[in-house]
């Protein structure tokens, strides 16, 4: 177990009179804690599971890691001292910031680090008394909530100390604290609340759309705040003018630290100084009272174990929408093998929560480059797009060819699962055509999340546009299933879902190919933008050659298939 | 008579480690097999290059009079295989997965689907068909599992420990199945632990140990060979190195 983790155990411990007193066993309490750090120690942190890096090594320094992150997201913090013009809008952001950061890391750690059901059949079945088995659980969140929370706030401490004086730290520490609590139980209330509503089984797929959700923001973030930094409309910035920022929560933090530290004995103030004391206090009292037992009863069924199985039957029946995808897999493929694949990868990259995690957050990166993209054209105007002046014509041609960007992170992820070896029924059944599977499941792909984006997109151009811009719309579309074709027959050459998770650096190398080549296309295209009929004639090829490429695909042998059953 | 399977002069390596050291193997028609064997001593080696799951491999492979090295897919049509509580894509239901299956074997819809649906009938799995496989218990799964690798009717058909998860019900039910299916001439290629199944279902116990066979023969023959009464006892025989009430005596030490 490495330092830090030690001096955070013996801290947590040292009161062992008072644990003592209440009724718990130290010792145990001291050999569950050293267990649970040394786990992990060893268990990779949400940030590390959230980036698309994944390397095989096994990760034992994962507490420095995590550490260092919160470190640097610390910094990051503190650009939110550049805004406002008192230091009551100036934490205001800062706190707003601190909680939304340390709520998205919690909301995933929870289940997977901090509730562990299977402390369920290793722990209780051993003669260790609850009292001892609660308290080793709160100060295991504790631990690990610090060693989140006190790099986090190290560069505002520094900063504080350099900008104003060492008398200003008392307060940030105390306020923090506080904020660090009311975090805490704001991820407990929210568990409990979304296991209230909906069943046990659900929940994950919940807590995995909030971290997309978050992955998204934070995005949308990391390219915003740069450029908002230099705008002079952020330095005249002054929240506590606003009405109704008493009922922010993150203002309370701030106005206590003001008053703490200003005692500039204001009513307003004084209230956040009331609000930052009582509102954790009381939401702590409230869980343990009210809602602790029947949230932990409910916690243990989440990872589907088969405890109760009506709830687990419940959810499992759940009408599978199949009509769409069946006609859809009529349309496109042809009977036996490439329309089974077609449906088996269809339904995977619904339900498989990996998949989801790993690809849906390419739907917000693409909303938040488009969007970039368009508003850093300064002359940009929507009259420009419609009536299709070259300025406009950059525009579309720039929609249009960033549609794919979805689908390509669909075709990264599309070869790989955790259950890997559940390929055998590829590698066991007598399947002549193996690129029929691929052709299946890339077809597939392209009709997910590919079409219904190319949808709207030709709905909105014809809106907008007017039926002249079918030619280049349709050139435009079909050269992406071109770029996706040729990508496809260059780079996938594994069966769908049947290789373990990994750093796929031939998948970087096939993105870089195809973005060359759909920049180079768009150029041409903008070359050929208004000879309609040429376009018109190229559109026609395009397709054609597509099809050609994917049929090609489809009569891979096994022989030219780098895939073979992974035995280990 | 010509052997359906031949195993000839098999030899397998993994990386430094020599699994498979030679297994010669003629295996007739309506046979069913018994292939026993402590862990790690090449069973499943042996059914996964049979099954086509492993095709690097040193030595000769024939099923059918072909060549499992050129008639790969055309092999495959005719064996059944049915693994040990394997993964499943078990986002999918049975009658999702199944259906896939179905399209694996090239076979048609109907038969297909009437099929399937007769199946989880019998075994008690009508109800779940259209339920998620990630909800079900082990022994529902290995329902499944035994479901997939029937499916096409196959001449061969090879289970690794097909019992694994099942009630006792399910256990009668498999058993009576195997001997009506060699009653009606399939051969049956079974790898199991459970010493007392294996004695009463297969024609022929082949024992391997460390990558070679160590005994073939009818229960009766290796019973007349290793003079013991229980298949338990000569495989203990052939197999352990050390005394096994020894190793049972040096854990009860352990607490002096």
């Amino acid at each position: 177990m490495n330092i830090i983790n030690s001096i955070l155990l013996r801290f947590a411990l040292s009161p062992s009179f008072l644990y003592k007193r209440m009724g718990v066993d130290t010792r145990h309490l001291k050999v569950i804690l050293s267990a649970k750090l040394m786990m992990d120690d060893r268990r990779p942190n949400t940030f590390q599971q959230i980036q698309r890096k994944k390397n095989n090594k096994p990760v034992s320094y994962a507490t420095i890691g995590t550490m260092i992150l919160s470190a640097v997201m610390g910094l990051v913090f503190l650009a939110s001292f550049l805004a406002g013009k008192t230091y009551e809008t100036k934490f205001t952001i800062y706190f707003s910031f601190y909680v939304t950061v340390l709520a998205s890391i919690l909301i995933a750690d929870f289940t997977n680090v901090l509730i562990d059901i299977r402390d369920n059949y290793i722990i209780l079945p051993k003669p260790v008394t609850d009292k001892t088995f609660v308290v080793s659980r709160l100060l295991h969140i504790f631990i690990h909530v610090c060693k989140i929370v006190i790099p986090m706030i190290l560069p505002a401490v520094v900063f504080l100390m350099i900008n104003k004086n060492i008398l200003s730290i008392l307060p940030f520490l105390f306020v923090t604290l506080m904020a660090t609590l009311f975090t805490v139980f704001l991820i407990n209330s929210i568990y409990i609340i979304i296991l209230k509503i909906t069943t046990p089984a659900r929940f994950q797929a919940i807590i995995t759309y909030i971290q997309i959700i978050f992955a998204i923001v934070f995005y949308a973030g990391y390219q915003l705040v740069p450029r908002l930094i230099g705008s002079s409309f952020l330095s005249k910035f002054e929240l506590s003018e606003r009405k109704g920022i008493i009922f922010l929560p993150t203002y309370w933090f701030a106005g206590a630290w003001q008053q703490l530290y200003g005692w500039n004995n204001s009513f307003r103030l004084w209230i956040c100084v009331i609000l930052t004391i009582a509102v954790p206090a009381f939401s702590i009292w409230v869980v343990i009272k009210y809602f602790a037992p029947s949230f932990n009863r409910k916690l243990s069924m989440i990872s589907g174990s088969d405890l109760d199985i009506s709830i687990n039957k419940k959810a499992a029946h759940k009408k599978t929408s199949s009509t769409y995808s069946s006609l859809l897999s009529k349309l496109f493929t042809g009977q036996g093998v490439e329309r089974a694949s077609f449906l088996f990868t269809w339904k995977m990259m619904i339900r498989t929560r990996n998949f989801k995690m790993k690809v849906y957050p390419a739907i917000g990166y693409m909303i938040v480059i488009m969007v970039l993209m368009l508003l850093q054209n300064k002359t940009f105007s929507f009259n420009d797009i419609a009536s299709q002046t070259k300025a406009g014509i950059t525009s579309i041609l720039m929609i249009i060819y960033f549609s794919n960007l979805l689908l390509f992170a669909a075709l990264g992820q599309i070869t790989m699962y955790e259950k890997y070896k559940a390929a055998w029924i590829f590698f066991t059944t007598p399947v002549n055509n193996p690129g029929k599977i691929i052709s299946g499941s890339v077809k597939a792909a392209i009709a997910q999340f590919f079409f219904p984006l190319a949808f709207i997109t030709v709905v909105s151009l014809l809106i907008f546009c007017g039926p002249t811009i079918i030619p280049n719309v349709l050139f435009g579309i079909s050269n992406e299933l071109l770029i996706t074709a040729i990508a496809a027959y260059l780079g996938i050459s594994k069966l769908p879902f049947s290789s373990p998770q990994q750093n796929n650096t031939g998948s970087v190398l096939r993105v870089f190919v195809a973005m060359i080549l759909a920049f180079l296309i768009a150029a041409v295209h903008f070359m050929l933008y208004r000879m309609t009929i040429v376009v018109s004639i190229l559109a026609i090829l395009s397709l054609t050659a597509t099809w050609l490429v994917l049929d090609t695909v489809s009569r891979l042998s096994w022989k030219k298939i780098n895939s073979s059953y992974v035995d280990e | 008579m010509e052997p359906i399977i031949t195993l000839k002069n098999l030899h397998k390596r993994y990386g430094t480690k020599q699994v498979l050291k030679g297994i010669d193997i003629d295996i007739y028609p309506g046979q069913v097999i018994g292939y026993i064997g402590p862990n790690g001593a090449g069973k499943s080696t042996t059914v996964k290059i049979l099954c086509g799951l492993i095709t690097d491999y040193e030595g000769q492979v024939y099923v059918k009079g072909m060549n499992l090295r050129d008639h790969l897919v055309e092999i495959k049509s005719c064996i059944g295989y049915v693994p040990e509580l394997a993964e499943l894509y078990d986002v999918l239901t049975p009658l999702e997965f199944l259906s896939m299956m179905a399209e694996l074997y090239n076979m048609k819809k109907e038969v297909a689907s009437d099929r399937i649906n007769k199946m989880l009938k019998a075994f008690g799995l009508e109800t779940n068909i259209n339920d998620r496989m990630d909800t079900f218990s082990k022994g529902m799964r290995q329902k499944i599992l035994i479901t997939s690798g029937l499916l096409h009717n196959p001449d061969i058909i090879i289970l690794d420990e097909p019992l694994s998860g099942l009630d006792a019900n399910s256990v009668i039910i498999v058993k009576e199945l195997l001997s009506k299916l060699a009653r009606e001439g399939k051969t049956i290629f079974y790898c199991s632990h459970m010493m007392d199944v294996v004695e009463k279902v297969s024609d022929r116990i082949i024992l391997i140990d460390g990558g070679t066979i160590v005994a073939d023969g009818s229960f009766k023959e290796l019973k007349e060979k290793q003079g013991d009464t229980s298949l338990e006892k000569i495989f203990a025989n052939l197999t352990a190195k050390d005394s096994l009430s020894a190793a049972a005596d040096e854990l009860i030490n352990a607490f002096n």
